[in-house]
């Protein structure tokens, strides 16, 4: 048994006008929570797609648990939560779960028992209320959604994968949405999320993977990517507005090369070959009043636009994510 | 394999279910019933028939003309004519009699007999079924009878021999003969015949345009992403055409079996309450608009075996198209605009359902029942009209597998690539693009 449940080899995709997707390798051990990072146009969606089979690789090898992805039944260990949701809209809730746990290959009978419990969990079955004999479109935009996650998991999928999963969910769908995955990797489950909200990622994902253009910009554990950044970002906080001397200081772009206003603080990127030390001795000379001055991790999301920058932001016209 | 069954059973069972279709199953039959039944009622019950023998006859031939065509029209039950045996003088003025009473409605009319009629020239009628054809042939077979018959007498005949001669009422018998020495009568098959071909039509329409509609709305609403993530689009695809197809020929089944039920059992029921009490010439109408029913063809396996066939493969060829169409646009409004081709090719085979039923053996409705895009049309007609060669039915559904064939292969190519295109809709050269993706 292979310890990899995914592990894509030098995969490209070609369409017409552009690459989407470049010789990208990448490997998701099994039971871990996986990012896939990148901006809108970074090719998330083609590579998803290329895992799920719908579109095929113009060179490269998909393997997952160990198989080709191509394999008979393969697919049906695989759960899918795609970008762009949507159900049949005249089918009663149970007919449509029941269709999609039947694609699935989870027989009918089955289907109907797990289809009860999921309804319950999610209270979309309450001893007051069944909605799973209304049409899809006579339920709120929320409850669809919470139809769309059962169906997603309800052949209980070894791999779960969901594109942009917290676009378009109100709060209580969210935390919903973050229990089920937390659930799910405690039962061993492989999750991958497509996302380019980088704090959904920093707080629920083991590895992230960032992709621009259709590269692969850096990936490996979130703790590695972030000590791998560490000490060269500092949080400084003063009590009152900063003097112009002190202004200065922060101005100076050989001490500092990157200021981010995070309104509470300044997160502040040191410039090459300077120290959090000599930056600290500068603001006590310009008579700075500090209320905080530490030496953080960066997070995701400076990681992020460190790395990504301005130009892998550009191809967003793409709409193959 | 469980997968196909699950969209299968999906698609079928989720139209099947709707008061639509339900209502539109049950219509089918209760429509052949009207369109059948209706022509029936309105010659066979018409008020007019009975009412036509309200007449009065102003006899002014001085030879018994009068209650000859009161016989001749009392053929027929309750005839209510009564004579006015005048001179010729007296015509005018007994005719203004009579027209008061057209009038008034006591009478629908009344007929003039003179000397012109005794030669057998010129009879006179006014009344308010003057137009009237029905009625007016009637008279006119009545005078006939009575003018003939006088003569007969005249020149000394016995009146039972007169009786026996002129008791006449030859029913013509039409039947058709083939190369194939196949005998069928005329007017049942072309009935038949168009009947099946209509029927194939608004068929392949309608749920060719179901299929178009299925297509887009699994891609508007997204479904699609989720479902292909599970099966090959071609399986989805083939799925829907069959889930479908299927919810046609439930449909074409009860149309076709609910219409033989009607026309072989309550039509001719309907047909016998009416013809009880019914003159002789009413019933001969009756008779004679019966006769399309009666001479239908029996309904033999062959018979319902052949449309099925051609459905099939039509409603293959066509829903391809049309499901190739729907993967490329984004909604129902592009959808019409895009499907116009489509939509030709269907109305063109229609437009050639008229020419090919007077005229089966024709050029035209040969090259008509063998190209593929009308031969699901027009072939069942052809062959429940005329005798067709066994090589051509070979070559029109050897011709309709090869084109479905290649409908299945471009339709699954374009269908495969257009289910995840979002925005604007391909050029030509952009789906012979997609043709070439693997």
């Amino acid at each position: 048994m292979s310890e990899l449940a995914i592990d894509i080899q030098g995969v490209t995709k070609r369409y017409e006008e552009h690459v989407a997707v470049r010789d990208l390798s990448l490997q998701v051990p099994r039971g871990a929570v996986y990012g896939l990072l990148g901006p809108n146009g970074a090719g998330k969606t083609t590579t998803i797609r290329m895992i799920l089979d719908i579109i095929a690789p113009d060179d490269g090898t998909i393997t997952l648990f160990g198989k080709r992805h191509t394999d008979a039944g393969v697919l049906d260990r695989i759960g899918y939560l795609p970008e762009e949701r949507g159900l049949y809209k005249k089918m009663k809730v149970r007919d449509v779960l029941k269709f999609l746990a039947e694609l699935k290959g989870v027989p009918g009978a089955e289907a109907e028992t797990r289809i009860g419990t999921w309804m319950e969990r999610m209270s979309l079955r309450t001893p007051e209320r069944d909605w799973g004999d209304k049409k899809v479109d006579e339920l709120s935009r929320g409850m669809q959604q919470k139809v769309q996650f059962i169906g997603t998991l309800l052949h209980d999928p070894d791999l779960v994968i969901l594109d942009e999963p917290f676009s378009g969910l109100d709060p209580i769908n969210a935390q919903a949405l973050k229990d089920t995955v937390v659930d799910l990797k405690a039962r061993g489950k492989t999750v991958i999320f497509s996302t380019h909200i980088m704090d959904n990622a920093e707080k629920l994902c083991d590895a992230v993977c960032i992709l621009a253009n259709g590269r692969k910009v850096l990936d490996g554990a979130v703790s590695d990517v972030k000590a791998a950044h560490a000490g060269r970002t500092v949080a400084v906080a003063f009590d009152g507005a900063p003097t112009p001397a002190v202004d200065a200081v922060l101005r100076n772009r050989n001490l500092v090369a990157n200021m981010d206003d995070q309104i509470r603080y300044l997160e502040l990127e040191l410039a090459a070959g300077a120290s959090s030390g000599e930056l600290l001795q500068q603001l006590m000379t310009a008579g700075a009043t500090l209320q905080r001055f530490e030496r953080v991790q960066p997070s995701l999301h400076r990681i992020f636009l460190e790395k990504v920058g301005a130009t892998g932001v550009e191809a967003g016209m793409s709409g193959h994510g | 394999m469980g997968k196909l069954i699950a969209i299968i059973r999906r698609e079928y069972l989720e139209r099947v279910r709707t008061k639509w279709f339900v209502i539109a199953t049950l219509l089918g039959p209760v429509m052949f019933l009207l369109l059948t039944a209706l022509p029936v009622f309105l010659t066979a019950g018409t008020k007019a028939t009975a009412e036509s023998s309200n007449i009065t006859i102003i006899d002014a031939t001085g030879a018994d003309l009068g209650p000859r065509v009161v016989a001749a029209l009392s053929d027929s039950a309750g005839a209510r004519a009564t004579v006015v045996v005048v001179n010729a003088n007296e015509s005018a003025a007994a005719e203004s009699t009579a027209s008061r009473a057209v009038l008034a409605r006591q009478r629908e009319g009344y007929l003039v007999l003179d000397s012109r009629t005794m030669l057998g020239t010129k009879a006179r009628y006014a009344g308010r079924n003057s137009t009237t054809f029905r009625d007016m042939n009637r008279l006119g077979r009545a005078l006939d009878k009575a003018v003939l018959s006088q003569r007969l007498e005249r020149a000394g005949i016995d009146i039972t021999t007169i009786d026996s001669i002129m008791r006449v009422d030859v029913a013509l018998d039409k039947t058709q003969l083939s190369e194939q020495g196949r005998e069928q009568s005329g007017a049942g098959s072309r009935v038949l015949g168009l009947i099946v071909a209509f029927l194939l039509y608004t068929v392949l329409i309608i749920y060719g345009q179901t299929v178009l509609r299925s297509v887009i709305e699994e891609k508007a609403t997204r479904v699609a992403e989720v479902v292909i993530s599970s099966v090959r689009p071609e399986i989805l695809l083939a799925g829907k055409i069959i889930g479908i197809g299927g919810v046609a020929i439930t449909q074409f089944a009860v149309w076709i079996l609910g219409s033989f039920w009607i026309g072989s059992n309550v039509v001719p029921m309907i047909i016998k309450s009416k013809a009880i009490g019914m003159s002789a010439a009413a019933a001969d109408s009756v008779t004679r608009s019966n006769e399309v029913l009666t001479s239908l063809p029996t309904l033999t396996v062959g018979l319902v075996l052949i449309p099925v066939v051609f459905f099939v493969l039509g409603f293959i060829f066509y829903s391809c198209l049309y499901a190739a169409v729907g993967s490329t646009v984004n909604s129902e409004s592009e959808a019409q605009q895009a499907a116009t081709p489509v939509i030709m090719l269907l109305v063109l085979s229609a437009v050639f359902i008229q020419p090919v039923a007077f005229a089966p053996q024709s050029t035209t409705s040969v090259v008509m029942s063998l190209l593929p895009m009308s031969a699901p049309i027009v072939m069942p007609m052809r062959m429940s009209l005329a005798a067709v060669p066994a090589w051509q039915l070979a070559v029109s559904i050897g011709g309709m597998l090869v084109a479905c064939a290649a409908a299945i292969w471009f339709s699954a190519r374009i269908y495969r690539v257009g289910l995840l295109m979002y925005g604007k809709r391909p050029t030509l050269r952009e789906l012979f693009k997609w043709l070439r993706y693997s």
